[in-house]
């Protein structure tokens, strides 16, 4: 079957034309049951026989015929004594045990009456025979049923609703399961992909559908496998472009270096040098930007937090000394020990980025003030400075792609742009989230929360 | 080229065919012979047929990869190696060390830092004829014997790089003291260490490998945080 519309509206008409079909067949054999009873029984061959039998051999006689009925009939007899009870000792059908408690009210002397007036034929529907003694039994029929058709019968109202509930409701959850496993399957591959998982497909576990889902499978593994074909391609492509420019980066160096042994060492070849620096340091930065999203699920580790800022700081506070700026110290102050779990390289990268920034907007002669610990079950970093600060305007632009503080611009040249926005992509793909502020005692305040993850024993 | 006998000779793999060209004529004066060539392949059959002093080797190279010829050259081999990389490709880096590369200078270098640190290299290599100094020493299973440059762990004979064998004897040389990262970059390496550089973890965590395969203990080697490394021989 093709079309899932179909399908549900088929299912719709199966469930209520059962319904419809067992309610009407059920109260067709109710009716059929009562009408046989009532009208055909009373004058039947069975009824004069049984009071042939009763006025030669007594109840004992009657007992024996009424046990030697044939078994192959689609009626069971029943003769009721004055005290209610079935000869044969059977179990008397609940219709008929309230018709004879009715007949058995003020109209007890009915038989007497049915002499005076011969040809007045009763409008009941009960059969009675009176025995030699004087004993009035009440003589009916059942149809005869089997254990089913009596449940139906006999328990009509709840049996139907209990049937409908149970019948409806299970053919309603297997369409609800029939229409929403696949969109949960869908659900889970999206959130697969956009964990960067690019490789996820979901035609194979619907390789047997043919309707709108199944096609909708097919159309989605296309598209999945369009964004794992132009990632990669786009990896490769900044991979390639960075190797392709820095080419002729490491040539002009050795030709530069080549032009100042021979013309000695002019002013210009140093600025030369300096951009030179600038070019390589945005090509890698370039890169690192575009790389942070392509990382795969492999590639995510758990990772001590406190150990990677430890050797962060200690890092930057060689470089600090390594590249004269012996009055800015980074400290560090540890209140928690979380575990993360993220990309290593693009992690520290994310955390090396924002350290140096602090460092080269911070204030002269002070410290940059690092802590790592846990805030609102998330692991939290936070990367003070005691700098000019930010526009609070501009807190937010601050991690866009090449935005300067404008401080940034006149006071030194260097930084590309895109260390910032290499944090935020970087804190972004391992789920978490960072955000800068301005300090009330002067200062810029970056503030990263990333997900904990279960420490590995 | 000038083919002088004191010359250290070192083979540029590079497919970079002006960069090479350029490098000699940078490196002439430096008393380097440079033999420049394009591929793996290439390489690694003028490595086989000539002795070189030291090797340098793009890791981007078309076919053979430069960490293809430098794990088939180890195999035979402990000829130094600079591995050029691509700066910013944090695993190239750490990977060209782990297979046993001395150094690497990630792409585009300055050539005089190239020229330092082949220097640096050679110079330590080069102790090797000059000083025959000194007489074997231990630190608990190890056994160094600086003649030829032999390291043994419980007999076992370890092969080391030349940075690894330097790294390690500076570390036995002192014993349970904590030798910072900057005084084994500039022994082992001949250089300061750089900031955000982890080779000499990398290196340290390489000659832990070796000597626990020879059956040395985990810890022999421990990493003071912030600090160093220091040697703990044990009992």
């Amino acid at each position: 079957m093709r079309s899932l519309t179909l399908r549900i509206f088929l299912s719709f008409w199966l469930i209520i034309g059962v319904l419809i079909g067992l309610a009407g067949l059920a109260g067709y054999a109710y009716s059929e049951r009562l009408r046989q009873a009532f009208e055909n029984f009373e004058i039947s061959d069975t009824v004069v026989q049984a009071s042939e039998v009763l006025d030669s051999q007594g109840r004992e006689g009657l007992t024996r015929w009424l046990r030697e009925q044939p078994r192959n009939t689609p009626m069971n007899v029943f003769v009721v004594t004055p005290n209610g009870r079935d000869l044969l000792g059977r179990r008397i059908p609940r219709w008929a045990g309230r018709l004879i408690r009715r007949f058995d009210g003020p109209q007890r002397d009915w038989q007497r009456d049915n002499r005076d007036r011969p040809n007045l034929r009763p409008a009941r529907p009960l059969t009675r025979l009176r025995g030699p003694d004087g004993t009035i039994y009440t003589m009916f029929v059942e149809p005869k049923q089997d254990a089913f058709r009596e449940w139906i019968s006999e328990r009509a109202g709840p049996g139907f609703l209990f049937i409908a509930i149970v019948l409806s409701g299970s053919v309603s959850w297997v369409l609800a399961r029939v229409v929403t496993t696949p969109v949960r399957r869908f659900r889970e591959a999206t959130v697969s992909i956009a964990e960067g998982r690019l490789d996820t497909r979901v035609a194979e576990s619907m390789r047997n559908r043919r309707d709108e889902i199944g096609l909708l499978a097919h159309d989605f593994d296309a598209m999945a496998a369009r964004l794992e074909q132009t990632a990669h391609r786009q990896q490769e492509l900044t991979r390639n472009a960075s190797h392709e420019l820095r080419s002729p980066l490491a040539r002009l160096r050795v030709a530069l270096e080549l032009a100042r042994r021979k013309a000695g060492d002019l002013q210009e070849f140093g600025r030369i040098d300096n951009e030179v620096n600038r070019l390589d340091e945005l090509i890698g930065q370039l890169l690192s930007f575009s790389k942070v999203d392509a990382a795969n699920d492999e590639d995510r580790e758990t990772i001590d937090l406190a150990a990677l800022m430890r050797d962060i700081v200690d890092d930057a506070n060689y470089e600090c000394r390594s590249s004269g700026l012996d009055d800015i110290s980074v400290e560090l102050s540890i209140d928690a020990q979380p575990t993360i779990r993220g990309v290593r390289s693009s992690l520290q990268s994310a955390f090396e980025n924002v350290v140096r920034n602090a460092i080269y907007h911070g204030a002269e002669h002070t410290a940059v003030a690092v802590s790592v610990g846990e805030a609102d079950g998330k692991a939290a970093v936070t990367i003070a400075d005691s700098g000019p600060g930010v526009p609070d305007g501009d807190l937010e632009k601050l991690f866009e792609p090449f935005y300067r503080a404008p401080d940034a611009m006149a006071k030194r040249a260097d930084g590309t742009g895109l260390g910032l926005a290499i944090a935020w992509r970087a804190v972004q793909s391992a789920g978490g989230v960072i955000r800068a502020r301005n300090r009330e005692a002067g200062g810029l305040a970056v503030d990263i929360r990333l997900p904990l993850s279960p420490r590995r024993s | 080229m000038e083919t002088d006998e004191d010359n250290a000779k070192v083979l540029i793999v590079d497919d970079d065919a002006d960069l090479g060209e350029m490098l000699a004529e940078y490196l002439a004066p430096e008393h380097l012979d440079v033999v420049p060539c394009l591929t793996g392949e290439d390489g690694l059959a003028r490595l086989r047929s000539d002795a070189f002093d030291l090797v340098i080797l793009d890791i981007m190279l078309p076919g053979m990869s430069g960490l293809d010829v430098l794990k088939a050259l180890r195999q035979e081999s402990q000829t130094p190696v600079i591995m050029l990389t691509a700066r910013g490709d944090d695993v190239d880096r750490i990977i060209g060390l782990e297979f046993g590369a001395d150094d690497y200078l990630p792409k585009p270098f300055n050539p005089r830092e190239l020229a330092a640190r082949i220097k640096a290299i050679l110079r330590r290599a080069g102790n090797v004829g000059v000083e025959p100094t000194g007489n074997a020493r231990t630190a608990g299973s190890i056994r160094i014997e600086p003649k030829n440059r032999k390291v043994t762990v419980s007999d076992v004979t370890l092969k080391l790089t030349g940075t690894e064998y330097e790294i390690l004897c500076c570390l036995v040389e002192q014993p349970g003291e904590v030798v910072s990262k900057d005084t084994l970059s500039e022994r082992a390496l001949g250089r300061r260490l750089l900031p955000f550089d982890r080779s000499i973890d990398t290196h340290i965590s390489n000659l832990r490998r070796k000597l626990v395969a020879a059956g040395a203990a985990e810890e022999t080697i421990s990493n003071q945080r912030g600090v160093g490394y220091v040697l703990l021989p044990g009992s």
